[in-house]
C-alpha cells in the first residue's frame, strides 16, 4: 500500500526522491506489478505445461485426415473394439481398486492410531513403500510374480497350494496388479486419514463414552462423519492416480494377456508411439480428461450433499 | 484401567509426528486393551510384515551373489530372506553399464527441480498470501487448479509440444514440467498466511521491498514448509516415468527408473537379476531415507494440502 502512495507524491518531495539510491528508485512498482512479477513464472508454467497441451490435444483430435475439422477420429475411436476394451478394462480396474485401497487405508489408519506396542514401527513400514517409484516397485513385483521360479509361487507350493499364473493369467492379471499397486499406494493414503483421525477432538469420544456408546457406535457416528473431508480428498486423488496407471502395465503386462490389462493410458501411449496415430491418441487424452472431470465432479457433489445431511 | 492407560500413553510418547497431542491424552477411538493386545496387535504385525517383506527381499537379494537369488525358493527355505554370503558384486557389475549415469541424471533433475521449484512456488505463494491485489482469489484458484491437472494425463500432447519447441532430449525437458507444483504453492501459502503482517509492515517502514521481505522474513520463517514442499518436488521427479520415456531418447540423458526398466527388459535374455535388485535398492533407498529423515515435514505438508 505504501508503495502505491509513492507514485503520486507531491512535487516537493520529487528532488529528494531523485537523490536516493537506484535501489530506492526501483520501488515505485505498484503492489499489483509486484504480484504480477512474482506470479508470472508459476502462471506461465500452468498455462504452458498444463492448459496448452490439453487445448493442443483437443484441437488435434478434431482435425480431419482430409483437412478441416470433423468428428472422424471420434467416430473411429468409439467404434474401435480395442478402444472400447481399454475403456472397459480401465473402468473395471478402477471399480475394484479404488474402494479396496480406501477401505484398506482406512482400516490401517484406524488400526495404527490405536495404542499398540511399537505402533510407530508398523506405521513406518506401511508407508515406506510409497517413497519408491512405482516403476521400480513394478520391476521387483515382476520377479516376485514369476510363474516358474518366483517367490510367491514358491510360498504357495510350500504350503501345498497349486501355483498360479498371476500376470500371464487373463483372470488373475487385474487382481495381481491391484495387490502390487496397493503395496505401493495404501500407505500414502493412510497418512491423510491418520492426520484426519488425529484432528478429531477427543471430547467427542469422551461424550460418547459417557452416553455409553460402544466402539462401533463411536466409529460410525463420530469418526466416519468427521473424517468426511479427508476421505473425500483421498477418494478423488486415489481415483485420479489409478485412472492414469501406466508404468506397471508397461513394465509388467504390456496390456496383456489378451488385452485383459489394456488400460486407457497404455492404449493411448501405444496409439501415439507404436502405431504413430497421434490424432487418435489426442482424442483418447480428451476422453481421459472428460472422464476424470465427471468423476471428480460427481465425487465432489457426493461430498456436498453428504455435508448437508 | 487408568494405570494401563498411562503405561500405554508412555509408550506413545515421542511417537510419530503424525500423532497429534490429543491422542496422547488417552481418549480416542481406542479399542479395549485386551482387544488391542490380542487381536489388533497381531493384525498390525502381519500388515507390517506384508509391507516389509518385499523390502527385505530387495536388500538381501541386492547384497548376495547372483547365484543365491533364486537358490532357496524351491523347496522354500528361510534363507530366501536371510543373507548367507554377502557380496557387492551386483553393485560393481551395475557400475559398468548406463545405470550410474542415469542415477546422476535423476539426482541432477530432482535437485534442480527442488531449487527452481521452491523459488517459483514460494514467489507465487508469497504474492498470493501477502500482497493485496484485485482478483487474488481468482489467480489463486487458477494456479492451484491448473497444477492439479494430472500431469500424466496431458504428458503425451505435451510431448508433441516439446517436439515442436525443439526441447526434447534435454535436461530442460525433464526439469521444466516439475518446477510448478500446486500442492507446494498451496502448502507454502497456508504457511505464509500465518505469518503476522506486523513483521512485514515493520520491514516496509524501514524501506524493504517485497523481494527483501520474501527472502529476509518469510523464507527463513517458513523453513519447515519449505522442506515439505521441497520433498513434494523431489518425489515428483524421482517417481517420473512416463514423461522421461516420452521426451528422452538419448541414453545419456535418461533417468534411473527408465534405465532400470530397460535393463529388466533385457533380463529376459540372460541379464543378471542381481543387478536389477542392486539398481532397485539404489533407487529405493534414496527417497526412503529422505522421507524417513524428514517425515514430519512431509506428513505435515501433504496433510495440510489434503484437508483444507
Amino acid at each position: 500500500m505504501s508503495d502505491a502512495a509513492t507514485t503520486d507524491q507531491p512535487a516537493a518531495f520529487a528532488d529528494r526522491r531523485r537523490d536516493q539510491s537506484s535501489r530506492r528508485r526501483l520501488r515505485p512498482l505498484s503492489q499489483r506489478a509486484w504480484a504480477a512479477l512474482l506470479l508470472a513464472p508459476a502462471v506461465i508454467a500452468v498455462i504452458l505445461f498444463r492448459l496448452v497441451p490439453f487445448m493442443q490435444a483437443a484441437i488435434s483430435s478434431f482435425e480431419d485426415p482430409d483437412g478441416g475439422y470433423s468428428l472422424a477420429t471420434y467416430e473411429f475411436m468409439f467404434t474401435s473394439p480395442d478402444f472400447l476394451n481399454s475403456l472397459r478394462v480401465t473402468l473395471w480396474f478402477n471399480l475394484l481398486i479404488n474402494p479396496f485401497q480406501i477401505l484398506v487405508a482406512l482400516a490401517l489408519a484406524v488400526l495404527l492410531t490405536q495404542k499398540l506396542p511399537a505402533g510407530r514401527l508398523w506405521r513406518t513400514l506401511a508407508y515406506a513403500p510409497t517413497a519408491i517409484p512405482i516403476a521400480v516397485s513394478a520391476i521387483v513385483w515382476r520377479v516376485a510374480y514369476r510363474p516358474d521360479d518366483g517367490p510367491i509361487n514358491a510360498v504357495l507350493e510350500a504350503i501345498g497350494l497349486p501355483t498360479q499364473g498371476f500376470l500371464i493369467d487373463q483372470g488373475q492379471v487385474i487382481p495381481s496388479l491391484i495387490v502390487m499397486a496397493s503395496w505401493v499406494g495404501v500407505g500414502y493414503w493412510m497418512i491423510f486419514l491418520i492426520a484426519g483421525l488425529n484432528d478429531i477432538p477427543s471430547e467427542y469420544y469422551e461424550a460418547a463414552a459417557i452416553d455409553g456408546a460402544g466402539w462401533w457406535r463411536s466409529f460410525f457416528h463420530i469418526t466416519l462423519p468427521l473424517l468426511r473431508r479427508p476421505l473425500a480428498f483421498v477418494l478423488i486423488a486415489d481415483t485420479v492416480v489409478n485412472f492414469l496407471t501406466f508404468a506397471p502395465i508397461q513394465i509388467l503386462t504390456s496390456g496383456g494377456p489378451n488385452g485383459a490389462s489394456d488400460v486407457i493410458m497404455w492404449s493411448t501411449y501405444e496409439q501415439a508411439y507404436r502405431f504413430g496415430d497421434y490424432p487418435l491418441a489426442a482424442a483418447q487424452v480428451v476422453v481421459i480428461m472428460a472422464i476424470l472431470l465427471v468423476i471428480v465432479t460427481v465425487q465432489f457433489g457426493m461430498l456436498r450433499t453428504g455435508e448437508k445431511v | 484401567m487408568s494405570t494401563a492407560r498411562k503405561a500405554d500413553g508412555d509408550l506413545e510418547k515421542g511417537a510419530d509426528p503424525a500423532d497429534d497431542s490429543n491422542r496422547v491424552r488417552g481418549v480416542g477411538l481406542d479399542a479395549p486393551r485386551g482387544v488391542r493386545r490380542w487381536v489388533l496387535l497381531p493384525i498390525a504385525v502381519l500388515s507390517g510384515i506384508f509391507f516389509a517383506l518385499p523390502l527385505i527381499w530387495i536388500v538381501v537379494s541386492a547384497f548376495r551373489p547372483e547365484r543365491d537369488i533364486f537358490r532357496y525358493l524351491s523347496p522354500l527355505d528361510p534363507r530366501v530372506l536371510i543373507p548367507t554370503d554377502w557380496s557387492v558384486a551386483s553393485f560393481t557389475a551395475l557400475t559398468d553399464g548406463p545405470f550410474p549415469r542415469a542415477v546422476f541424471n535423476s539426482l541432477l533433475v530432482a535437485g534442480v527441480t527442488v531449487v527452481g521449484g521452491l523459488i517459483v512456488c514460494a514467489m507465487a505463494a508469497y504474492a498470493l498470501a501477502a500482497i493485496d491485489f484485485p482478483g487474488r482469489q481468482v489467480v489463486f484458484t487458477v494456479v492451484v487448479l491448473g497444477f492439479l491437472v494430472p500431469f500424466d494425463a496431458i504428458a503425451i500432447p505435451l510431448g508433441e509440444l516439446f517436439l515442436d519447441w525443439g526441447l526434447r532430449n534435454s535436461y530442460s525437458a525433464l526439469i521444466l514440467p516439475g518446477i510448478g507444483n500446486g500442492l507446494a504453492v498451496f502448502a507454502l501459502r497456508q504457511f505464509f498466511l500465518a505469518i503476522p503482517k506486523e513483521l512485514s509492515d515493520a520491514a516496509k517502514v524501514d524501506g524493504a521491498g517485497p523481494m527483501t521481505i520474501l527472502f529476509r522474513i518469510y523464507l527463513p520463517l517458513a523453513r519447515p514448509a519449505l522442506v515439505g514442499a521441497g520433498l513434494l518436488l523431489f518425489v515428483f521427479q524421482w517417481q517420473a516415468y512416463l514423461w522421461p520415456l516420452i521426451v528422452i531418447s538419448d541414453a545419456n540423458l535418461q533417468v534411473g527408473p527408465v534405465v532400470l526398466a530397460q535393463l529388466q527388459g533385457q533380463a529376459e535374455y540372460g541379464f543378471d537379476p542381481g543387478q536389477i535388485f542392486a539398481g532397485t535398492f539404489i533407487l529405493a533407498v534414496i527417497p526412503v531415507v529422505l522421507l524417513l529423515r524428514f517425515q514430519r515435514h512431509f506428513v505435515r505438508s501433504i496433510a495440510a494440502s489434503g484437508i483444507d
